[in-house]
This record gives structure tokens, sequence and C-alpha cells, in this order.
């Protein structure tokens, strides 16, 4: 759509495929594409985002923004939560609420913040804040698609809290021009941790004391 | 059903205590809400009322009644009771401050049981993370963190009616008044592995053990009040009120008798909610030279092994070990003479159970639980066996989170003995059995919104 109507305007997709050791696909893995030429800009900067929760869990698990965005933290549960992070990127803390009680907070540094919960234990989200307007996460397939980036050098990142900080796939290069849409497949070396399981439904046993 | 309107009756002034809070903190709350940038106070509750239809089979009449019986009902109790109603209410009171009190009422098992009291009351503080650590500090009267079996609202058990024969006795002897610490920890960014710690020191619980010793291990639901004075088995020695400075026979298990602070600490290992294991130590560290309000120090310390695994297909595997020693100062010789509180003994406790359970569909769950339990004397051969069995508890419940379940239940303990010949004049083995249908209602604060 965005093609046909900015004919004059050169730029095509990249297509991501990323992959366990075994070859089976991965869900939920961060996709970002980083200009390397400052010619490629011109997002109109960056927009709002929620990180949702709901049934006790952080949706989306995974949540990309560029940085500078705002992010709002709903609550749509019927119990309180009391969401904080202590990482580098972004220290806060959204006291006891329930419904949308706080303002949005601003994510200006680029990484990894961590989202938990003082009151449920078993609450985890995560938050990756980057420096670029083309990020994306894979589908359940291992599918992602960063559309419509204009022509340019790119290094072209994966992240997911399940890999261990060295089993990472490094950045790949990668040209975008002629309006043709480049495939990339990224390949974690080591085991990925499991996913983290939110507390959707009841479970057979206790994790947590009432 | 009297039973039930007098509980019913007694809950209510807890109940509009609760509410009345409640709404101070609410209203509270409105006025923060206009300053959007401040939190809100919230408090939460559940209120359970348990019932039960009950169909008890054994040689001896109820403990909760003075009786030899490991069961909570004997066959005069045959028919519906009403087996607790209570109300566990959380306030929070400021962020990482929360109030707890658990305020229960049980009808059986000693003359002032009929009346509202506290099972648990105290102040949980969790300051926000500043690192991945997780501190937590709570003071007051609280369960120590053992049992894996006791996760609902006022310490109830999903699984079925009775509890194991250790959690049993952890309500019925266990509940330290004191702080707590305890801290938890992902080993590292995006892991499921956890470690916890955990330690405390307290007062009270100089008794504990004494119920254990002379009544044995008990399989059932009712968990000991803060002022509870539970009775205790009509041993003739303690017809001589000067022995024991009394004439009654009973027991209040959370009394402290010296004056020295006991202690309890553990660590925990977690993957996800997959895999659970832990490891404690408890003491309570009582004198049993100690005399104090009718009742003597008895020496209790265990350890304590429990792990937890979620299987495939909705089933899970829980298991707890408890091994340990009381001493204490009997008045007895296996001759059956009459002699002063001087011989000072130290008895084996031991016990452990595994439980395989399945949920489906998140409303239909099959438990079935295999105890063994033992109190033991090894010190003078031969060895003393004061009670020694088994149990096998078979459970199906029908639930529906937050409003009612129906449970099922059937239960066959069989013990064994030796001292009770000589004490009671009463049989040394026994198989006792019951089936339960029992029905719990529950309002909770998660659903009124
Ligand atoms: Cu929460």
């Amino acid at each position: 759509m965005l093609l046909g109507a900015l004919p004059a305007l050169a730029c095509a997709d990249i297509a991501v495929t990323v992959l366990d050791a075994d070859g089976a696909p991965v869900g939920d893995v961060a996709v970002y594409a980083v200009p390397r030429t400052t010619a490629a800009t011109g997002s109109a900067g960056p927009a709002a985002a929620v990180m949702d929760q709901a049934d006790s869990a952080f949706v989306p698990h995974l949540l990309v923004v560029e940085a500078g965005t705002y992010i709002e933290f709903p609550n749509n549960d019927t119990v309180s939560h009391h969401v904080y992070s202590f990482s580098d990127a972004k220290r806060f803390e959204l006291p006891l609420y329930k419904g949308n009680l706080h303002p949005p907070l601003r994510f200006d540094t680029p990484g990894v913040v961590v989202l938990g919960c003082n009151i449920h234990d078993g609450m985890l989200g995560y938050i990756l804040v980057v420096d670029t307007p083309w990020f994306t996460v894979t589908n359940a397939a291992g599918e992602a698609r960063l559309p419509a980036l204009p022509d340019g050098d790119y290094a072209v990142h994966v992240w997911t809290p399940r890999a261990r900080a060295g089993d990472l796939p490094r950045p790949r290069q990668t040209n975008v021009s002629d309006g043709s849409a480049r495939e990339l497949r990224f390949r974690f070396e080591g085991k990925l941790m499991p996913a983290h399981e939110d507390r959707h439904g009841r479970s057979t046993l206790t994790w947590d004391r009432y | 059903m009297g039973q039930i309107l007098n509980a019913l009756r007694s809950i209510a002034l807890p109940a509009l205590a609760a509410a009345a809070l409640g709404t101070a903190v609410q209203g509270r709350a409105a006025d923060e809400a206009a300053a959007p940038t401040r939190s809100a106070g919230r408090h939460d509750f559940s209120i359970q009322i348990d019932t039960a239809w009950n169909v008890p089979s054994s040689p001896f009449s109820a403990w909760v009644e003075g009786g030899l019986g490991k069961l909570r009902y004997d066959e005069s109790d045959r028919g519906l009771n009403a087996a607790r109603i209570f109300v566990d209410y959380r306030a929070r009171l400021k962020p990482g401050l929360t109030a707890r009190i658990v305020a229960d009422h049980v009808g059986d098992g000693g003359a002032d049981a009929d009346g509202v009291d506290v099972g648990e009351a105290y102040l949980e503080w969790r300051p926000v993370p500043t690192s991945a650590n997780r501190h937590r500090l709570r003071t007051g009267a609280f369960y120590p963190p053992l049992s894996l079996e006791n996760g609902g609202p006022g310490w109830s058990s999903p699984f079925g009616v009775s509890f194991s024969a250790i959690n049993t006795w952890l309500g019925e002897e266990i509940r330290p008044i004191g702080v707590e610490w305890s801290m938890r920890r992902r080993t590292r960014l995006g892991s499921p592995q956890e470690i916890g710690v955990f330690a405390a020191g307290f007062y009270g619980n100089d008794p504990a053990g004494t119920l254990l010793f002379w009544r044995g291990w008990s399989l059932h639901d009712r968990q000991t009040r803060l002022h509870d004075r539970l009775p205790m088995p009509p041993l003739p020695l303690w017809s001589d009120g000067a022995i024991v400075g009394h004439e009654e026979q009973w027991l209040e298990p959370f009394d402290e008798i010296d004056g020295k602070p006991g202690g309890y600490a553990g660590v925990e290992w977690r993957y996800g909610r997959r895999a659970l294991v832990q490891l404690s130590r408890y003491d309570n560290r009582a004198d049993p030279y100690a005399f104090s309000g009718g009742q003597w120090g008895w020496h209790t310390r265990f350890n304590h092994l429990s792990a937890q695994l979620a299987l495939p297909r909705g089933f899970g595997l829980i298991a707890q070990w408890l091994d340990g020693s009381t001493d204490w100062l009997t008045a007895t010789t296996p001759d059956g003479r009459h002699t002063p509180f001087t011989e000072h003994v130290e008895d084996t406790l031991e016990a452990k159970y595994v439980m395989l359970t399945r949920l489906v569909r998140d409303a239909h769950r099959v438990s079935l639980r295999y105890d063994g339990f033992e109190v033991r004397r090894d010190e003078a051969p031969p060895q003393l066996v004061a009670d020694s069995g088994r149990a096998w508890t078979l459970a199906y419940r029908y639930e529906r989170p937050a409003l009612f379940d129906v449970t099922v239940e059937w239960q066959q303990i069989g013990s064994r003995r030796d001292l009770w010949p000589f004490l009671y004049g009463a049989q040394p083995r026994a198989r006792e059995r019951i089936l339960s249908v029992g029905v719990v209602l529950r309002l909770d604060s998660s659903r009124l919104r």
C-alpha cells in the first residue's frame, strides 16, 4: 500500500527467519534493523505503545519500541499490580494500581528493561528499547518481516531473553536497494532457555502461596 | 445446621470489621485517584465456608474431643459437620506493605473453640527490588513456608479435604511468632531458574511435640488458632493434678515457656512452574526442663525436604519428608510406675508423603496420597514405638475457582502404638477410615469487581 502510494521512494522489505540450534523455528524474538547510513531515517518519530497486564501476565511478554517512545501500563485485571524495573535502561516503579492510574512513561535509553510485579512473583515481562524505527517480533513460525525499509545499509539484530548473551547470533549486515526484498536467516548456537510460562488458567500445583 | 448458623453469626463481626477497614482503604484510594501519580490502596479477601458430610469409622473417639483417634471426627459425628468458616483478609497499606489476617471459626477442639480466633496475623514488607534480589520481611504470627499442600486461602488445601500427616501437624502445633526474612532471585536474566533463601527467629511454639507424642500423628483439616486450648488424650497419670500443676489435660501449643527464641532457615530452588525443591531446618530451641503456665517445654527440631514437579497432561507430583526429634521430661516409666517429670527422653519424629494429582479441564481434580509416619524412641532397646503407621487418601474434587468446590474423599489409616495398652488401656493397633463429602463455598474479592 505504502509502495503504491509513494512509487518514487525506493524501499524494500527484509524477511527474517529465526531458528534454534536444532533448526526449529523460534517465535517471540525481537528483530530490528539499525541503519548504517544516516540517510536512512525518516520515521515520523516514535509512536506510543502499550504494555498491558491481563490474567496476571504482561501482554505482550516482549515489547519492542524505538527510543523515545511513551509506554502505557494499563492494568486490566481485577487485582492490583505494582510494576517495577531495576534495569539500567529504565528504572521505575508504578505503585499498586488498577486500570489506567499512571501516565505513560518515556523510554529513552536503548537496552533491555526487565519488568516485574512486586505483588505477583511469577509476573515477568521485557521491553527492548532500540535505536531505530524498524523493528518487529517473530511469529510462531519464527518469521518476521521488516517492511518498506528505505534504500541503504543496515545491521539486522535479533534478541530474545531466552538466549544467553553469548549465544545471540551476531548482527547481519545487509543492503537494501532496487526495491528487492532481502531474506535473512538467523540461528541460535546454544540451547535456548524455555519460554516463560505465564499463569494463564489454573495450574495443577501451587507455585505461589495465597 | 444450628452449628453452621452459630458459626455464621460469630464470623459476622470480623467480616464487618474487615469490610469497614476495606471501605476506609477504598475511600483513601478514591482521594488518591485525584492525584494520578499516587498509588491506590487496596484490600483483598476470601471468605470461605467449609462443611462436610462425614462417615467415619474408628475404634477411638476423635482427638478433638480428647480421644485417641487420628481423625477429626468419630462415629458420633456421622453426618453433616461445619468444619470451618474463615476470612483471609489482606490490606495493602502502602506500596510493598501488606497486613494479612486470617480470622477463623471452627466448631470443635476444646471448650472455648466456639468463637472466632486468629490463625495467622502478620505484616509483610516487600521493598521494590533494586537488583535481581527480591526481599521479603514478615513479622507477626505465620506458618513457616514449608507446606507444598496448603497453598489456598487460609492455608487450605486445593487437593482434598484432609492434609498429609506432616502438614496436619504443622497446622496443629507450629505457628512461629516472630520475624522472617526471605529472598528470591533468578539465576540470570531470562532464566527460569530461581534460588531462594529464608530465615526466621520466633517466640512461642515451645510445647510443640506434646500432642504428637501423646496422641500420635493425625490426618485432618483442623488448624489450631492462636489462642486455642486443645484437648489431650485421657492420660491416667495426669489425673494427679500435682504432677503437672493443673487438673485439666490440655495443650496450648504456641505458648512461650522458657523465654528463649527458636529459629528456622532454608534454601529453595525453582525451575519456572515445573520444579521446586526446598530444604530447611526448624528448631524451637525449647528447654525441656522449663515449666510455665501449666506446660513443659519440648525441644522439637526437624529437617524438612520437599519437592514438587509438574508433569505432562495435567499431572503433578508433590512430596515432603520431615525427620526430627523432640526432647522432653517424662513422668512415666515402662513398668507403669508413677514418677515425677524428671526422666529426660528423646523421641524421633518422622513423616513423609507422596501425592500424585491431576487437574483436568481446569475443574476436575483427582489426588492420591500416601502418608507414612512414626514416633519412636531409639535410645533404650528394644525400640519403643509410640506411633507408627501409614495412610492412603484418594480424593476427587470438582472446583469452580473463587465460587465453590465439592470433594469426595476416602481415607484409610493403619497404625500401631506399643505404649497404648499401658498408657490408656487401649488396643495397640487400629484401622481408621473416613469417607467425606466436603462442600466449600467461597466469596473472593477478585470476583466482586
Ligand atoms: Cu501483579
